[in-house]
């Protein structure tokens, strides 16, 4: 069964379903950010900003996949 | 020791062409970035690929964190840009000359906030402006596309967002944190090292002083960019926010311990409470002295948190200090620039101006960034031809016809590459002209899918674009931007102008700490302004005299305020009478009479007499003299 997207409509203006994940990962993403701090991620990578645009990545993938 | 074995490393990195491996590394990213913001754009059919590339390289900057926080706010501001568009537009289409009244007055409106701004929120407010400028402008004709104009640039520019921040991501871009650390650590030296001078008896200049207030308060937009770096980003930027303001007291603590050195006892009292006045003066220096080691421990403290990505112990806040009178008469001069120049454009009816005017806008609000207009506009003069050459060059002798991307990659390449490496170079008028052609080769070149190779096309573009660069320069000829005498006048005029009491904004109570780094921000706006002025050492000077005085009047402020609720309130509120009166003796007789109170009553208030007295020795007869005079031994 093919997965359908829903876009989303602000005033009559369609927005892509592609941005509005993008959107909404990076805002799910921000409100991790503290919490990755305390965790101590940075510290867990020898490249920490990669690690986190890979979890950025990771999120916006499992909204598209399963909403 | 680490700094040391970076260093050690850096020394040791091999030059190629005079340029290092990391000025190399950046090029390569920023031609990389462009190549995938191009590619990117062309598989989306995006309407204005060239969009995206101009985006890399305006965001084409050598750490990530300084990159992804510009990036924020250029498309914040370009949102905010869109909407303007569209209610100008909306509005004002069929107004002929009242749109053009319109958006000068846009224009006006954001260079004042410009200049009421620093670092990226500057960056921000000045591409209001120009985005307004390259949508409403360009689409003069033709509003109805202002909208869908709106969104192909939104979605041009995200896409060269998203591809500096993969490049810089995978490509490990370097942290800016270990930049901020050693410029701290430097200027925590300096200002111990003044501190010891000072302690030796030894009388300093002003203007040095002046000197490393300036350096510390230029850390203040670099420190906002740590934010975006990575996850500890936010802790990192309060830990070295905390260490910047910090410095800025201690500096503070070292000029205080220099006036108390040479202090005059005031002579409306009278010589039989000598004595009692050397004690009060003595246990004023024991806790500015005590106060300095302490200082210096929190700095310490702070930069540990700095290199450790946690938080620091305080959090402190670092205000700017604004001018508003500054911010509308610049505000006023570039609407009257741009105003002029587009009536002129008006009256000789040539067609496809909108682009010329939309470049001059575009020049007027980058402007507005910069220390010098002018002196951006010149380098603008000369950046406008250099990239027609090096566009027609890639256009017709490189490309010359071909629509292949990877040719397209392999000729950017030298262009790109070249630019980035003048970008990389730390003389600010040779990076200035290296982000401009890069950024203006990239505008007229116009990568598109198909490209376009029409010649009279290429040479209207850049006829108008140094057109555009010309007529700018004219027009701050006929209305200059702001001189930095007339901006110093209005500073000091905004100086005397406050000394009548403390202020601070309406709902925003600010601790001394944060007093004072505003007021530095105010000493390193004084002493920009007057570098090249003959009287810039006496405003200097003065400048120094009003940081003393209003960091001691809050100072006081505050230490009194402690006492206002406890058994010495009453000697607090006389302490405060004191202090309105600005009265050097009364300011020393009242201490006297807090300690003597504090002492019956078995309580400590010796921090409120150090205060009292400093504010005493502050608004004393000798210390007016003695921050603007020349460097003396005692």
């Amino acid at each position: 069964m093919t997965h359908t997207y829903q876009e989303l409509v602000l005033d009559g203006v369609l927005v892509a379903p592609i941005v509005s994940y993008a959107v909404t990962a990076l805002l799910l993403f921000l409100l991790l950010r503290p919490l990755l701090h305390l965790a101590g991620f940075a510290k867990l990578f020898s490249n920490p900003s990669l690690a986190e645009l890979s979890l950025y990545v990771s999120m916006f993938g499992l909204l598209a996949l399963f909403f | 020791m680490q700094a040391k074995a970076v260093k050690a490393i850096e020394a040791r990195l091999p030059l190629f062409a005079g340029f290092s491996a990391h000025s190399w590394a950046f090029a390569v990213r920023v031609w990389l970035a462009c190549l995938l913001a191009l590619y990117s754009s062309f598989w989306l059919q995006l309407e204005v690929p060239s969009s995206a590339a101009i985006t890399v390289a305006i965001l084409a900057l050598p750490t990530r964190g300084q990159g992804l926080e510009k990036a924020g706010f250029r498309l914040f501001a370009t949102a905010i840009g869109v909407a303007a568009s569209i209610g100008i537009a909306g509005f004002f289409s069929q107004t002929d000359g009242l749109l053009l009244a319109v958006l000068g007055v846009w224009v006006g409106l954001c260079v004042c906030a410009t200049a009421m701004l620093d670092g990226n929120r500057a960056y921000a407010a000045a591409l209001s402006c120009i985005t307004v400028a390259l949508i409403t402008i360009q689409q003069i004709d033709s509003p109805q596309q202002v909208f869908p104009t709106g969104v192909a640039r939104g979605a041009a520019l995200a896409i060269g967002v998203l591809a500096v921040a993969l490049i810089n991501d995978v490509l490990a871009a370097p942290d800016y944190h270990p930049v901020v650390t050693n410029r701290l650590e430097a200027l925590q030296r300096q200002i111990m090292s003044y501190a010891a001078t000072v302690l030796r008896g030894e009388t300093l200049p002003a203007s040095l002083a002046a000197g490393i207030l300036k350096d510390v308060a230029a850390l203040r937009p670099e420190i906002a960019s740590l934010r975006t770096e990575s996850s500890s980003g936010a802790a990192r930027s309060s830990a070295a926010r905390s260490a910047m303001v910090d410095l800025v007291t201690a500096l503070y603590l070292a000029r205080a311990l220099a006036s108390l050195s040479t202090a005059a006892m005031p002579a409306s009292v009278s010589l039989d409470r000598d004595e009692r006045r050397s004690n009060l003066l003595t246990t004023c220096r024991s806790w500015l002295e005590g106060e300095l080691v302490r200082r210096n421990a929190e700095v310490e403290s702070s930069l540990d948190a700095l290199r450790n990505g946690t938080h620091p112990a305080v959090r402190r806040r670092a205000p700017l200090y604004r001018s508003g009178r500054i911010a509308v008469e610049n505000g006023f001069r570039a609407s009257i620039c741009f105003t002029l120049i587009a009536a002129l454009f008006v009256m000789a009816g040539w067609p496809t101006t909108e682009v010329a005017l939309s470049l001059v806008a575009v020049i007027i609000g980058l402007g507005a960034t910069a220390p010098d207009p002018r002196k951006f506009t010149a380098i603008a003069i000369l950046a406008t031809p250099i990239s027609c050459l090096l566009a027609g060059i890639l256009k017709y002798f490189v490309f010359n016809g071909v629509s292949e991307f990877p040719l397209l990659a392999i000729g950017l390449a030298p262009v790109v590459i070249g630019l980035a490496l003048l970008i990389s170079l730390p003389n600010p008028l040779l990076s200035s002209l290296g982000r401009l052609s890069l950024v203006f080769t990239l505008a007229i070149l116009a990568p598109t899918n198909p490209q376009s190779y029409d010649p009279l096309v290429f040479v209207i573009t850049c006829t108008l674009a140094c057109l555009a660069a010309l007529l700018t320069f004219a027009a701050q000829v006929l209305v200059p931007p702001l001189s930095g005498k007339r901006r110093l006048q209005l500073l000091l005029t905004e100086v005397r102008g406050k000394r009548g009491g403390l202020r601070d904004r309406p709902g925003r109570r600010l601790s001394p700490e944060e007093t004072a780094f505003r007021e530095a921000t105010r000493v390193q706006q004084i002493v920009a302004a007057s570098s090249a002025l003959a009287q810039g050492q006496c405003a200097v000077g003065e400048a120094m005299n009003d940081f003393d005085r209003s960091i001691a009047l809050k100072r006081c402020d505050a230490e009194l305020d402690r006492l206002k609720d406890g058994q010495l309130a009453e000697a607090a509120d006389i302490g405060r009478a004191a202090l309105a009166r600005r009265d050097a003796g009364l300011l020393l007789a009242t201490a006297g009479e807090l300690r003597r109170a504090a002492t019956q009553r078995n309580l400590s208030a010796e921090a409120a007499c150090a205060a009292l007295v400093l504010a005493s020795v502050t608004f004393g007869p000798s210390t007016s003299a003695a921050g603007s005079i020349g460097a003396r031994k005692s």
